[in-house]
């Protein structure tokens, strides 16, 4: 069974997502901060992480670099799932590495868990 | 003569004070960095330069004047030792080459004694009505080779890095680059252009006060984190140069006392409109830098609100497609229809949501623009399932007409052709009751062409002229439908003209559909690949 952790402060977006990939046959952790979405990812070991970047304290961008500089956790793939939909901080992401940088509201968890799929193939 | 002294000793006494505040300034404000130390160590070494020069240029005896010459040269050396490890460490460290550091200072030790202690580069002194003057010795070349060399070196380090450095991060350079300008110029007009006039060197000591630009340059670049723009200093410089060479022909070059008063009205009259140019250019500036402010905060603006616009829209998307597609239990048969119209309701806003947050980027004149190379016929084909759904339960027919050969990829940004493709497709659904909606692909010389064919409403001439410009929709659209904002066609034209590609639309008149199509060039214009971002100031301004 796939491991996937989603760092996303949204209770109820979390509550939804968590619902949807555990029906489509994941394992799922989540957290809703980025320090312990790191200690989680440690943990865990996850096969991806479905990462927001808009977090309460250290952010997404925070939470991608911690990640890159610990070569424990700096191979595991990442897709960011926001809504903030900034050019600047898009760029950032794909520099640090993350494989797509996607908007929420255009897409159903339906849609998410495919495309999560298509990635961990 | 005598006024040569005394403007000597001006402009000594100037450099000396205002050097000395520049070299503990920088060090005050950040004494742990080590380019602060470095630029402090440059500064004094610079200051001393000058100092030992003057005195050796006014020595009463050609001995004294030897000491002090040698111990300048000396210390020219030492400076550019100081100002090669500078190159390495502003306006940030870059990976040192150890051999060529450890190179040069030795090599440049070397040249430190043998200057000093030696007659081999300061032969002796030649008194002079204005002063004492070098009279060099046979290894003159064995000291301006390794010089120029260094100078060479300072100025590529500088250069190597720009190319990776942070716009702020290049300004700084600039900063320092035009004081190096400023300096080796003054030292052009004095000791050469000077020299060549009057087949003397006494102005050259001008020359070597003009250090004075350069450590200003430097000390502010480091110092401050706001830099003005680059005009605005090279303004000030123009205006500072041209009063430094009035007032040395007001007092140099000119002996009639009237003609001294009539120069220094016209000295006075120049600082004022000097004044005043650099104070409108800098006022030009601030200005632009305001609204630069105020366009970041506005796009900072959008970005959250839409972001927080659109959290409560995901959920709800999200809750309802998953109880739609069962996740939470079967649904009764009339429970399906308003949850459906519920979850096209929300599907409105957040497309209302994402053509307002294109608009407002478009206003500000800038968007980003990422291209990449993708298959146009499996976005399309992806597209059509996609929407197959919305079509069918209209009773509609959706087909797709490829090319008999596969099309070859296509450099576009992807997520912008992806939004023209959906909301075309959409609207040919939305506005066609019977029949439906063909997707053909072809490619037409240099170019991919995707038209979308309906059997709906149609469109009058007059309608289609205005089809593309904002708040705009055909009647069909405000009889049939009242949801549209009339934005997503004025956004699909700018996002397609983006590309360099083409947008429009024929219907041969009401009732008998329409056909929209789109170009795109295969080969994307190498200009619209070099940059990131793309401005549309004109089609802003054509907004509002």
């Amino acid at each position: 069974m796939k491991k996937i952790l989603i760092v996303e402060d949204e209770k109820i977006l979390a509550e939804m997502y968590r619902d949807k990939f555990i029906e489509a046959g994941f394992e799922v952790s989540a957290t809703f901060e980025a320090k312990e979405g790191l200690k989680l990812a440690k943990k865990e070991k996850p096969d991806l992480i479905v990462l927001d970047i808009l977090l309460p304290r250290e952010n997404g961008v925070y939470f991608l670099t911690e990640l890159r500089n610990d070569l424990e956790i700096s191979s595991i793939p990442v897709v960011v799932f926001s809504n903030f939909d900034d050019p600047e901080t898009k760029r950032t992401a794909l520099r640090l590495g993350v494989k797509d940088y996607l908007i929420k509201t255009n897409y159903t968890p339906k849609e998410i868990v495919a495309k999560i799929k298509n990635y961990l193939k | 003569m005598e006024q040569i002294l005394l403007i000597n000793q001006i402009f000594l006494f100037l450099n000396v004070a205002v050097g000395c505040f520049l070299a503990f300034w920088v060090l005050l404000a950040n004494p742990r960095e080590k380019l602060n130390r470095i630029f402090f160590i440059v500064t004094i070494l610079m200051v001393l330069m000058v100092v030992f020069a003057s005195l050796g240029f006014s020595s009463n005896e050609p001995q004294q004047a030897s000491i002090w010459y040698r111990l300048n040269g000396g210390v020219v050396v030492l400076f550019f030792i100081a100002a090669y490890f500078f190159s390495i460490y502003f306006p940030k460290k870059i990976a040192e080459n150890r051999l060529l550091t450890k190179l040069v200072v030795i090599l440049c030790s070397l040249l430190f004694l043998i200057s000093v202690f030696s007659n081999l580069i300061i032969s002796g002194i030649a008194e002079k009505e204005w002063g004492m003057e070098i009279i060099f010795g046979k290894g003159k070349l064995f000291y301006y080779i390794p010089i120029i060399i260094l100078t060479l070196l300072i100025i590529y380090n500088l250069f190597k890095k720009y190319f990776v450095l942070t716009k702020e991060e290049r300004l700084k350079v600039q900063y320092v680059l035009m004081g190096i300008f400023v300096f080796a110029l003054a030292n052009f007009i004095f000791n050469v252009g000077f020299t060549f006039l009057i087949g003397s060197v006494q102005f050259q000591h001008f020359g070597d006060y003009s250090v004075i630009f350069f450590l200003g340059f430097t000390a502010y670049a480091i110092v401050k984190r706001e830099l003005f723009g680059i005009k605005v200093v090279l303004t000030a410089l123009l205006v500072g140069l041209i009063a430094i060479l009035l007032l040395l022909d007001i007092f140099v070059f000119t002996s009639q006392g009237w003609l001294q008063g009539l120069k220094g009205v016209i000295f006075v009259i120049f600082l004022y409109f000097g004044y005043l140019l650099i104070k409108s250019v800098l006022l030009e500036i601030q200005r632009r830098q305001e609204i630069e402010k105020i366009d970041k905060a506005k796009s900072e603006f959008i970005s959250i609100a839409s972001h927080q616009l659109r959290t409560p829209l995901t959920a709800v998307k999200g809750y309802i497609s998953m109880i739609l597609e069962g996740t939470y239990g079967q649904l009764a048969e009339k429970q399906v229809r308003p949850l459906e119209n519920v979850y096209q309701s929300n599907e409105r806003l957040i497309k209302l949501v994402n053509d307002l947050l294109n608009l407002s980027r478009l206003d500000a004149g800038k968007i980003e623009f990422s291209p990449e190379l993708i298959s146009l016929e499996e976005m399309v084909s992806d597209l059509i399932e996609e929407l197959r759904i919305n079509a069918e339960k209209k009773g509609l027919y959706m087909k797709m007409v490829k090319s008999l050969k596969p099309l070859p990829k296509i450099m576009v940004d992807q997520d912008k052709l992806r939004q023209v493709i959906l909301n075309i497709i959409d609207n040919a659904i939305k506005y066609t009751n019977k029949g439906g909606i063909t997707i053909e692909l072809k490619k037409i010389d240099g170019e991919e062409e995707i038209k979308v064919s309906d059997t709906g409403e149609g469109m009058t001439k007059k309608e289609i002229e205005s089809l593309f410009q904002m708040f705009s929709r055909a009647t069909a659209g405000t009889q049939l439908h009242t949801e549209g904002a009339g934005l997503g066609l004025y956004v699909a034209r700018q996002f397609i003209e983006m590309h360099g590609g083409k947008i429009w639309a024929e219907s041969p008149g009401k009732s008998k559909g329409s056909t929209f199509y789109i170009q795109l060039s295969i080969h994307l214009d190498p200009e619209l690949l070099k940059t990131k971002t793309k401005t549309i100031t004109k089609t802003a301004n054509d907004i509002f």
